[in-house]
C-alpha cells in the first residue's frame, strides 16, 4: 500500500466533523528551540494539506511564527494526495528534500537509513519530554542504532463500526459487538453459517492488525521480523478456518481499504474499522447504513493500533536551527492540540490529550466517537514497525497470507516466505 | 488475425542491397550529412534522455544497491535471485500469455474498426471521436466501471444470471485467469481507438482505385478487405504488431486497475511491469534488483522484435 | 469517391449493417463515459453505492463543477498544460516527422543503428528510468519548468517510428521526380514528402497532446511550485486530505477531458487530408 493509502487508512473518509469554530491556531508563545535568534529561510513541506479547510491553519501559524521571530520565512509547500511516495523519492535521490517535511515513519526510517534525517534527540536533548513517551518511541528507531528522526505531530485511530442489521438477521446479539478477535471470529462464523451474502470480515491481516493480536513483530534490536512465530501462524489460522467456512469471499483476498468502505456501505459488510472520520461520511453517503450503526472499541487482543505522522529535518538542512526550531513550533502543544481540532486527529504533545475537548460529553454522537477514540489513544500503540514497506513488504504479506488461504501453502510456510522476503530488504538497505 | 499473419508483417528495415547500390551512386554521397541533420532532434532526446538512464539502470543491475544507497558490484547475484523468486516466473509467465493472446487482436481489430469508419461524413467525424474515449479516459474511471461491471455482481454476472447461462457468478476478478482475461478484454477495449487512429491514417493513403478495381470485379466487403485493405495496409499491420506486442508484454494499468493495484489474489497476476514497479520504485526501492528485472525484459522484448525481423526476411527472400 | 460505389451496392443491408455495429461498438466504448458524466451531476441526495447503479441523477446538480473551479484555479492549469501540450505537440510533429524522413526515405550508412536506437527507446522501461532523467533535468537546471516537463518526451521513439513507416510506405516515383528535377532533401521533404502524409502526422500530433496532458508522475516530480502545475496535478487536490467526493473527482476529469475531446474531434478530420492534398492518383 502506497503512503498515501497509508493516510487514507489512518485518517478514513469524513468531511468536516461538525462545525468547530475554531480559535486561536497558534499564535501562543511558547518556547523556542534554539534559543538565541533565528533567521534566514527554510521550506516546509506538508501533504495534501493546502486546501480550503486547512491553508488558513497554516498562514496563520507561518505568519505567528514569522512575527515572534522577526528575520525567518517559512516558504509553505504542499504536494498533492497522489504520488507522495515517488515525490519523496526523486528529491530524496537529488538531495533536494525540503528543509521540514511531513511524513509517517516508515519514510522516515528509510530517509534515516540513508542519513537524510536529522537525529532531533541528540541534536535537541530536550525535546523528548514535551511529547507522549509512545509517540517519541514511535519515532524512536532502534534499528538503527536507536535515534529520534521526527517530531511526532498527531496521532490517529478510530472506533468499529458495525451494521446492527445485520446482526440481527444473522442471529447474532446487535448488543453484544466485538471487542477482541477471538470474539470477532467467533461471530464472523456464527454470521457465515446463517447468511450466505452478508459477511464480518472483508481484507486479509496487515502487520498492524497482527500486532494488536499480540504477535512480536520484530525482535528488540529491530534488526529481524518475527511475525512468523506461533502467535502469527494462529492468527492466520484463524482467517483461514473462516474462509473455509465461507466467511470470507474471495475478494477479500484482494481487498484494499477503499473496498472494505465500498462493501460497509453497500450493507454486505457487518464490520468496518474506521476513523472519526468514517460516522459522518457514513452519514453523508450511506444514510440507511447510519441509521443502525453500531460504534465499539476498535478490534484488539493486546492494544488497539494507532498511526502517526511527524514532522521530519532534514540533515543536510543549511538553516538547521531555524528548521528545528520551526517543526518543534508547530507540533508544540497549542498548535498540535489546534490541528488535531481542525483535523479530527488527536495530539501526541505531552498533556493535550487533558483538553476537556477530549474529555467532556456534549451528548452529539460525534462527540462519543471522539471522547471514545481518545480514550483508545490512550491504551494504543503504533504498531507498524517503521522498517516494514507500505508498499513491498505490506503486498507481499497479503499475498503470502491469500496464498495459505487458498491451501496452496500452509500457514507457516507463507509467514516464513514473507518474513524471509522483508528481512532480505531490510537487510539490504541496511 | 492468426500468429502466422503476423509473420507475414514486414518491418522491412534492411534492404541492405539496395542501400549499397545507392549509396555507390554519385546522388547518394551528398545526402550523408542532411540524414544526421533530420535525425539530430529526435536523436538526442532519445540517447540522452532515454536511452542514457536506461544505461545507468542497466549498470545497476549487477549492484546492490538501492534508491538511497549506491551498491556494490555483485554480479549475478541480482539475476540468482530473480529466477529464485517465485514472482518472477509468474510475472513472465502472465506478461507473455498476454502477448500471445492480445497482440493478434489489437492488430485486427482495430483495422476493422478502422474500416468501418473510413470516410469523410460528420457523422463518421461523431463515431471516430467516440471509439477513441476509452483511450483519453482516466484509468481510475476505467478501473471503477470494469470492476463494477465484472464484480460477482456485477452487470455482467447479472445479465448471465439472467440468461440462465450460469448457476454460480463467474469470478472474473478473483479467478486468475478469468482475470487474467479480463484485463486482456480491457486492453482490447481501450486499445481499439489508439490502434485505430493509426490504422485510418494508413488507410487514406490507400490508392483509391484499388477499391474501384475491386468493386469492378464484383468483390464483396469481405473480399474488398482482404485483398485491397489489407495488402494496403500490411506495413502498418507490421509496425502495430511491434507496438501491440510492447504494450502488451508490458501491461500494467488493466491489471492494476482491475485489481485495486493488488495484482489478483495471492499476486496470481502480476505482470513484469508490476514486479519492477513494486521492486523499483518508492523510497525503499531496490534498485539494483529493478534493473535487472528491467534488463531482462528488454532483453526478452529485443528477442521478440529481432525473431520477427529474422521471418520477415525469411518470407521475403522464399 | 470511389468506395462510395462499393458502398452504394449494398446500400439496404450493408449500410444498415455498418452503422448498426458502428453503434453497438460506440456504446460499448463510450458507454463508461455517460455513467462518469452521470457521476458528476450527482447530488448530495444522490446515493453512489447502490447496485446497480443508478444512471440517472435523482437530484441533478452543477454544483460540482462550480466546487472544482472554486477550489482548483482551473484556468492558470490549464494555461500550463496547454503550454506543455503545445510544446509536445511541435516537438513530436517537427522532430518525428524529420527523423522518420530520414529513417524511411533517405539512404546513408549507419542508418540501421538510427533506426535501432528508436526500437531499443521503445523498449526502456519507464519506471526504471524516471529518476535517472529527473537528475538529468534538475542538473540542466529545468527542474520546476515546464520545458523540463515536457523535455523526455518532446519527440518520441515511438512518433519517429510511426512517422517513417509513413514515409516508407509513399510511392517513390515522387521523390524520384524531383531527383531528376534538382531537388534537394530539404525541399523534397517539404514539397514532395510531407504533404502526403499528414494523415499520420495527424496522428502523432494526437499522441503527443494526449500523453502530455494526460500525464501525472512526472510532472509532479518536475515541478516543485503550484503555480507551474498542469491541470491533471492540480486536480488532484480534489482528493480531501482525508476523504475523496466522488462526485467531484468525475467533475474534475470531465473538465481535464474536454480539451482533448475537442482537439481530437478537431483533427480526426484530418486523417483524410493527405489523400487528398498528396494527389496519389497522379
Amino acid at each position: 500500500m502506497t503512503t498515501a493509502g497509508r493516510r487514507g487508512r489512518a485518517l478514513i473518509a469524513g468531511l468536516a466533523l461538525g462545525s468547530l469554530l475554531l480559535s486561536g491556531c497558534g499564535g501562543d508563545t511558547t518556547p523556542q528551540a534554539a534559543g538565541g535568534s533565528l533567521s534566514g529561510t527554510i521550506k516546509f513541506q506538508t501533504w495534501n494539506l493546502k486546501n480550503e479547510k486547512f491553508t488558513p491553519y497554516f498562514n496563520e501559524l507561518i505568519a505567528a511564527f514569522e512575527k515572534e521571530n522577526p528575520g525567518t520565512k517559512i516558504t509553505w509547500v504542499d504536494q498533492p494526495a497522489e504520488g507522495y511516495q515517488d515525490k519523496l523519492s526523486a528529491d530524496a535521490a537529488a538531495g533536494a528534500l525540503p528543509d521540514v517535511v511531513d511524513m509517517g515513519p516508515e519514510a522516515a526510517y528509510t530517509l534515516a537509513q540513508a542519513g537524510v534525517l536529522l537525529d532531533v534527540a541528540k541534536a535537541d536533548p530536550q525535546a523528548k519530554g514535551l511529547y507522549l513517551d509512545k509517540a517519541w518511541q514511535a519515532m524512536t528507531f532502534s534499528g538503527l542504532g536507536g535515534g529520534t528522526y521526527g517530531y511526532p505531530w498527531y496521532l490517529n485511530t478510530g472506533p468499529s463500526f458495525f451494521n446492527k442489521a445485520l446482526f440481527e438477521k444473522c442471529g447474532l446479539d446487535p448488543d453484544k459487538l466485538p471487542a477482541t478477535y477471538d470474539e470477532l471470529f467467533d461471530q464472523a462464523e456464527t454470521m457465515a453459517k446463517n447468511c450466505s451474502d452478508a459477511y464480518m470480515i472483508a481484507r486479509m491481516p496487515a502487520i498492524e492488525n497482527f500486532g494488536e493480536y499480540g504477535v512480536p513483530l520484530m525482535d528488540a534490536a529491530g534488526k529481524k521480523f518475527t511475525y512468523n512465530d506461533p502467535k502469527g501462524v494462529e492468527f492466520v489460522e484463524r482467517f483461514k478456518k473462516l474462509y473455509a467456512s465461507k466467511g470470507l469471499t474471495e475478494e477479500a483476498l484482494n481487498n484494499l481499504q477503499t473496498k472494505e468502505v465500498e462493501e460497509f456501505k453497500a450493507g454486505r459488510l457487518a464490520y468496518l474499522s474506521g476513523s472519526s472520520y468514517t460516522l459522518n461520511d457514513l452519514k453523508e453517503t450511506a444514510p440507511d447504513i447510519y441509521k443502525s450503526l453500531g460504534i465499539g472499541p476498535r478490534i484488539s487482543t493486546a492494544a488497539p493500533n494507532m498511526y502517526i505522522e511527524s514532522l521530519v529535518v532534514n540533515a543536510t538542512s543549511e538553516n538547521q536551527p531555524l528548521a528545528m526550531a520551526f517543526a518543534k513550533y508547530v507540533t508544540n502543544a497549542a498548535n498540535q492540540l489546534a490541528f488535531a481540532k481542525k483535523a479530527s486527529v488527536f495530539p501526541s504533545s505531552a498533556g493535550s490529550m487533558d483538553d476537556e475537548y477530549f474529555t467532556k460529553d456534549d451528548g452529539d454522537p460525534a462527540t462519543k466517537v471522539r471522547l471514545e477514540s481518545a480514550a483508545q489513544v490512550k491504551k494504543a500503540i503504533v504498531w507498524w514497525p517503521p522498517a516494514f514497506s507500505g508498499s513491498a513488504d505490506a503486498e507481499t504479506l497479503r499475498e503470502q497470507i491469500a496464498q495459505a488461504l487458498l491451501g496452496k501453502k500452509t500457514v507457516q510456510q507463507a509467514l516464513d516466505e514473507s518474513v524471509k522476503y522483508s528481512n532480505e530488504r531490510l537487510a539490504q538497505h541496511g | 488475425m492468426t500468429v502466422s499473419a503476423q509473420h507475414k508483417i514486414s518491418l522491412r528495415w534492411g534492404r541492405r542491397r539496395l542501400h549499397r547500390e545507392e549509396e555507390a551512386a554519385p546522388a547518394t554521397h551528398r545526402w550523408r550529412v542532411t540524414p544526421w541533420l533530420f535525425l539530430l532532434p529526435a536523436l538526442v532526446v532519445i540517447v540522452v534522455l532515454v536511452l542514457l538512464p536506461f544505461l545507468n539502470t542497466l549498470r545497476l543491475a549487477f549492484t546492490d544497491s538501492t534508491l538511497l544507497r549506491s551498491g556494490e558490484f555483485t554480479g549475478w547475484e541480482n539475476f540468482r535471485r530473480m529466477f529464485a523468486d517465485e514472482r518472477f516466473g509468474t510475472a513472465l509467465l502472465n506478461s507473455t500469455l498476454y502477448t500471445v493472446c492480445v497482440v493478434p487482436l489489437m492488430v485486427a481489430l482495430p483495422l476493422v474498426l478502422a474500416s468501418l469508419l473510413a470516410g469523410t461524413g460528420r457523422l463518421m467525424g461523431l463515431f471516430r471521436t467516440t471509439m477513441y474515449l476509452p483511450v483519453i479516459m482516466s484509468p481510475v474511471v476505467v478501473g471503477l466501471i470494469w470492476t463494477n461491471m465484472l464484480d460477482k455482481r456485477g452487470l455482467v454476472n447479472e445479465l448471465l444470471a439472467t440468461l440462465k447461462a450460469v448457476a454460480e457468478p463467474v469470478p472474473f476478478l478473483t479467478d486468475r485467469w478469468l482475470l487474467l482475461f479480463s484485463a486482456m478484454f480491457v486492453t482490447v477495449w481501450m486499445g481499439l481507438g489508439y490502434y485505430m487512429v493509426i490504422y485510418l491514417a494508413a488507410l487514406a493513403n490507400i490508392d483509391p482505385s484499388l477499391y474501384d478495381a475491386a468493386a469492378m470485379d464484383g468483390a464483396g466487403p469481405v473480399r474488398t478487405f482482404l485483398n485491397v485493405t489489407v495488402p494496403g495496409v500490411r506495413s502498418t499491420m507490421g509496425l502495430i504488431g511491434v507496438l501491440s506486442s510492447v504494450a502488451a508484454f508490458r501491461v500494467f494499468g488493466e491489471i492494476y486497475v482491475l485489481t485495486n493495484g493488488t495484482g489478483g489474489v495471492g499476486g496470481g497476476d502480476i505482470t513484469m511491469t508490476m514486479l519492477i514497479q513494486r521492486e523499483g520504485t518508492g523510497l525503499q526501492a531496490r534498485t539494483g534488483y529493478a534493473g535487472a528485472i528491467s534488463l531482462v525484459m528488454f532483453v526478452i522484448l529485443g528477442g521478440l522484435l529481432i525473431a520477427q525481423l529474422v521471418l520477415q526476411r525469411k518470407q521475403r527472400t522464399s | 469517391m470511389s468506395r462510395a460505389r462499393t458502398r452504394r451496392r449494398g446500400f439496404s443491408s450493408g449500410l444498415v449493417v455498418r452503422y448498426l455495429v458502428l453503434l453497438l461498438m460506440a456504446v460499448l466504448l463510450a458507454g463508461p463515459l455517460l455513467w462518469q458524466v452521470s457521476l458528476s451531476l450527482k447530488g448530495a441526495g444522490d446515493p453512489l453505492y447502490t447496485r446497480p447503479p443508478e444512471l440517472i441523477p435523482g437530484h441533478p446538480t452543477l454544483g460540482n463543477f462550480a466546487t472544482v473551479l472554486e477550489r482548483v484555479p482551473v484556468p492558470d492549469y490549464l494555461l500550463n498544460s496547454l503550454i506543455v501540450a503545445a510544446m509536445a505537440v511541435t516537438g513530436n510533429v517537427v522532430g518525428a516527422t524529420c527523423a522518420g524522413y530520414a529513417l524511411g526515405k533517405l539512404r546513408f550508412r549507419g542508418r540501421g543503428v538510427a533506426a535501432g536506437i528508436c526500437v531499443a527507446a521503445l523498449l526502456v522501461p519507464a519506471e526504471t528510468v524516471l529518476i535517472s532523467q529527473f537528475l538529468l533535468v534538475r542538473a540542466a537546471g529545468l527542474a520546476n519548468t515546464l520545458l523540463g516537463v515536457v523535455l523526455p518526451t518532446i519527440v518520441a521513439a515511438l512518433n519517429v517510428l510511426l512517422m517513417r513507416n509513413a514515409f516508407r510506405n509513399l510511392p517513390a516515383e515522387f521523390e524520384e521526380a524531383a531527383i531528376v528535377d534538382g531537388a534537394n532533401a530539404w525541399q523534397r521533404f517539404i514539397r514532395v514528402s510531407v504533404p502526403q502524409v499528414k494523415g499520420v502526422i495527424t496522428v502523432v500530433a494526437i499522441f503527443a497532446f494526449v500523453g502530455s496532458w494526460n500525464d501525472f508522475l512526472w510532472p509532479l516530480i518536475v515541478l516543485s511550485d503550484e503555480d507551474n502545475y498542469t491541470l491533471t496535478i492540480g486536480l488532484n487536490r480534489l482528493h480531501g486530505t482525508f476523504y475523496d467526493d466522488p462526485r467531484l473527482i468525475a467533475a474534475g476529469t470531465i473538465i481535464a477531458l474536454i480539451p482533448i475531446v475537442t482537439f481530437f474531434a478537431i483533427l480526426q478530420r484530418y486523417f483524410f487530408r493527405g489523400l487528398e492534398a498528396g494527389g496519389l492518383k497522379g
